[in-house]
């Protein structure tokens, strides 16, 4: 039986449609038949939560097994957890309504360093000890995958196990392990379990590794002190994206999320090889799916939810080999149902104006590209491999099909950064209004530059880089701010502040965890939202522990040095990502592998997969 | 057609309700009009907007078809397995499209309120019951302190109530005029403020029971010709 929250509650607290439920396309279980329950925990609130496709996916799968519930759960916003704690609620799942303490799993997905304190708020509100070691014998396990377990070292006092890669036959795998394991009787209890599941591909279970440290606090190493854990863990991939399921139906909420449409997965991966990604590294190598395949799960997903807009997703959807006649086939087999096709980036190089006037049929929006940097120099350091001519012939041809407005993502903060370097960022957008004069005739043209300040992440060429001082970035931010005091020009940064702590956690260690703990307690959560984040909490929280913030974010890591995240492996050399830093120092580009030659990243042989674009089998 | 507001979606906003509607009916493939121009949408309304946090038995949804036939009982069964959990479908009827709207016909909606009540006082229903006039000030939105004056006895006449141990059973009638209508939890904070009523007004559970349209003599009549089967 369902239990619904107090009206008391609900009536009191902001956007009380984040607790609701019972959505169409939501799966709620007759538990008695459930064998394997898991909670897919999302450690942001439900609007942001629900627009993550990996979930959807596995939520899909999973729920495919009847002797399996996968059940959604979401942070409470602060003034619920203020609610739920004064009336001693636990948080539950929006399906069952149980507590996540009933759960046999609760999993987290990494998206964001920033997110982590919720995973323990979270934790302590679903009523589950919040530390690994203390947590009982009837307690869930908790697991987390998703992009940031390339470096799952700073969670792993509160993970009991990760999943790395992609989690589409690995949690079947592990629901079908469980069934058999409580079948048994739970044979040795959570150890005992955890000996199995250790011997699945794609488990790091961290409690099976003792780590040490240099006197310099730098890593020394890791070891298994379990003889059944891998020295090291390599990620688990979907090999053909068209041999396995995709949702072909989804949960359609009552009110607006952030991305409130269809998600249309096109490809896996991406081999352009910018080096300052680290999505382009770990999601190696580029899997298409075939166009037939799309369309036909196209066109039950518009049946199955009754949406009217289908964005085409991807890491660089512009790439997909054959995406002029997927996207124009689409638009004219679904005009009759009023649905419109949009893809949520545009490369400059690959821009087309006919396929951007397609997309746009339905409905007109803004056009966002991402130069992301300002100058040639800059752009070869990173091997964004465009140039301002790629980008003045795609605003061009924009222009002369009559947008009037373009939004400019940019970094600062890179490696090799001169001061030049920035202001060309103001050069660029200034370039780009007279373009539009020069065009149109006339001025008017709105040009809004975001720029973001670079964190260095693990597994990139950019992974030893010392991330520039608070001060530092400051200064570049100023002067970028005074530069672009130009009429219609809109200029946005991110706190600087935020990007210091992300780099922290990004290329942290163990040590990290009790940090994580103690700055937890002291009311950290919801840091990605700038009116929760607290830098002297944080800042206080690491020193407290003897750690310091230079040592992990501002530190110029040197070429002998062993990282903390090596033995989780997204498949992606060493060498090759050590190449790629020493080819940005001088500016030298590495070409995508997709259609060349192979550049040498290891992926496809460690993996024993291979690309699959569509244009190149033919 | 008739729709419910499951107490477990109370919350939802009118605007999401009837864009999930919207969505369901898409899903449910009927053959529904849609208007011209750029950016076409549903020929659909309802009835009467319900408040956030009340939940409803009888929600009145129209919805202009692009054909003249249609099977009535399977068209129900499609919107029945295209709706969400929250909401279920009672009954759909087929009128011609000169018929009065629903929106226009709404002539008064029935609540149920359950609500913690600490004392056993029938006097101060009889007290409203009895009163010639009780007026409201209701406060405009867009304008702080300025107010717009309400005779609610034009719009609610009377008011039934069972009181039990901690709980009051209030029951009554909101009539829907030209002038406008009200919201329940309007009249229940004026029987707080200003009857004494001493009820918990957070943790009132509000419910639509039912919305009806008069015949020429004052009589209830049902919103849809297919409730009186």
């Amino acid at each position: 039986m369902r239990k619904e929250l107090p009206i008391s509650i609900l009536s009191s607290v902001q956007k009380p449609e984040r607790y609701t439920g019972m959505e169409f396309g939501s799966c709620m279980k007759d538990l008695s038949t459930v064998k394997v329950s898991i909670a897919l925990a999302f450690p942001d609130v439900y609007e942001v939560g629900m627009s993550y496709l990996g979930f959807r996916i596995l939520y899909y799968i999973l729920n495919q097994d009847p002797e399996v519930a996968a059940e959604r759960t979401y942070a409470p916003w602060t003034d619920m957890e203020d609610k739920m704690r004064a009336a001693q609620l636990k948080l539950t799942t929006l399906e069952s309504t149980r507590a996540l303490k009933e759960f046999d799993f609760v999993g987290f997905t990494l998206q964001y360093e920033l997110a982590y304190s919720n995973i323990l708020n979270m934790l302590d509100l679903g009523g589950i000890t919040v530390l690994a070691q203390d947590r009982g014998e009837d307690e869930p396990f908790v697991i987390a995958g998703g992009p940031c377990v390339y470096n799952p070292e700073p969670l792993t006092d509160f993970v009991d196990f990760f999943i790395v890669g992609e989690g589409e036959e690995v949690m079947p795998e592990l629901m079908n392990l469980c069934k058999s394991w409580k079948a048994e009787g739970k044979p040795g209890g959570r150890a005992g379990f955890l000996q199995r599941v250790v011997k699945l591909a794609g488990i790091y279970v961290p409690s099976f590794y003792d780590v040490t440290y240099n006197e310099d606090g730098t890593f020394a190493g890791i070891k298994p002190n379990n003889q059944l854990a891998p020295q090291t863990v390599l990620k688990r991939i979907v090999k053909d994206l068209n041999a396995i399921m995709f949702p072909t139906s989804d949960i359609v909420p009552y009110g607006k999320i952030i991305h409130d449409r269809i998600m249309l997965e096109i490809f896996r991966g991406c081999s352009r090889g910018c080096r300052f990604c680290h999505a382009g590294m770990v999601y190696r190598p580029v899997r298409e799916r075939r166009k037939e395949v799309l369309k036909d799960l196209a066109h039950k997903l518009v049946e199955a939810t009754g949406y009217d807009e289908i964005s085409l997703v991807s890491l660089s959807s512009a790439d997909y080999s054959c995406l002029a006649p997927l996207i124009h086939e689409l638009v004219q087999e679904l005009k009759e149902e009023r649905v419109s096709i949009s893809l949520p980036s545009l490369r400059i190089d690959s821009f087309s104006v006919d396929i951007a006037k397609e997309v746009q049929a339905v409905r007109k929006s803004g056009l966002t590209f991402a130069p992301e940097a300002g100058s040639q120099h800059m752009r070869d350091v990173i091997n964004k491999g465009v140039t301002e001519e790629n980008l003045m012939q795609a605003v061009g041809a924009a222009f002369a099909n009559g947008w009037s407005s373009v939004k400019l993502y940019f970094m600062l903060g890179l490696p090799e950064e001169t001061d030049e370097d920035i202001l060309a960022i103001a050069d660029l957008a200034k370039k780009v209004q007279w373009k539009y004069k020069e065009i149109t005739g006339h001025g008017g043209c709105h040009v809004t530059v975001s720029v973001a300040s670079f964190v260095p992440k693990p597994y990139t060429a950019f992974q030893w880089f010392g991330q520039n001082s608070l001060e530092e970035i400051k200064r570049k931010q100023n002067m970028l701010r005074d530069a672009l005091k130009i009429k219609n020009i809109t200029y946005q940064y991110h706190a600087a502040l935020t990007s210091v702590i992300e780099a922290v956690f990004a290329r942290g260690d163990r040590r990290l965890g009790k940090v994580l703990y103690a700055a937890w307690q002291d009311g950290a959560k919801f840091d990605g939202w700038s009116e929760h984040f607290s830098f002297e909490r944080w800042q206080q929280a690491i020193t407290a522990q003897g750690l310091s913030i230079e040592f992990y974010a501002n530190r110029q890591r040197n070429n002998q040095e062993i990282f903390p995240w090596e033995h989780v492996q997204p498949g992606v050399d060493k060498a090759f990502l050590r190449r790629e830093y020493e080819k940005a120092l001088v500016g030298e580009l590495t070409k995508d592998c997709r259609h060349g030659v192979c550049t040498g990243c290891g992926v496809c042989q460690k993996l024993d997969a291979k690309i699959i674009d569509w244009k190149e089998e033919k | 057609m008739q729709l419910t507001k499951e107490t477990g979606i109370r919350f939802i906003s009118h605007l999401e309700y009837a864009h999930t509607l919207e969505r369901a009916l898409c899903r449910a493939k009927l053959p529904v009009a849609y208007s011209e121009g750029f950016n076409p949408h549903m020929k659909f309304s309802l009835a009467s907007a319900l408040g956030v946090g009340v939940a409803s038995q009888a929600e009145f949804a129209e919805v202009e078809l692009a054909v003249p036939e249609l099977d009535v009982q399977q068209a129900q069964e499609a919107i029945a397995q295209n709706l969400p959990w929250g909401i279920q479908i009672k009954a759909v009827d087929l009128v011609e499209s000169t018929a009065n709207k629903l929106m226009a016909s709404a002539a008064g909606a029935s609540y149920e309120v359950i609500v913690p009540c600490h004392r056993q006082q029938e006097s101060v229903l009889a007290a409203y019951n009895k009163a010639e006039s009780v007026i409201y000030k209701k406060p405009l939105p867009k304008k702080k302190g300025q107010f717009k004056t309400v005779e609610v006895k034009s719009f609610v006449p009377s008011i039934k109530g069972v009181f039990l141990e901690s709980h009051v059973t209030l029951t009554f009638d909101i009539l829907i005029t030209a002038t406008g209508s009200m919201k329940a939890v309007e009249v229940l904070q004026i029987l707080q403020e200003q009857f004494c009523l001493d009820i918990d007004l957070p943790e009132a559970d509000i419910r639509r029971i039912n919305i009806y349209r008069l015949d020429k003599k004052g009589r209830k009549l049902p919103m849809l010709s297919a409730n009186n089967h």
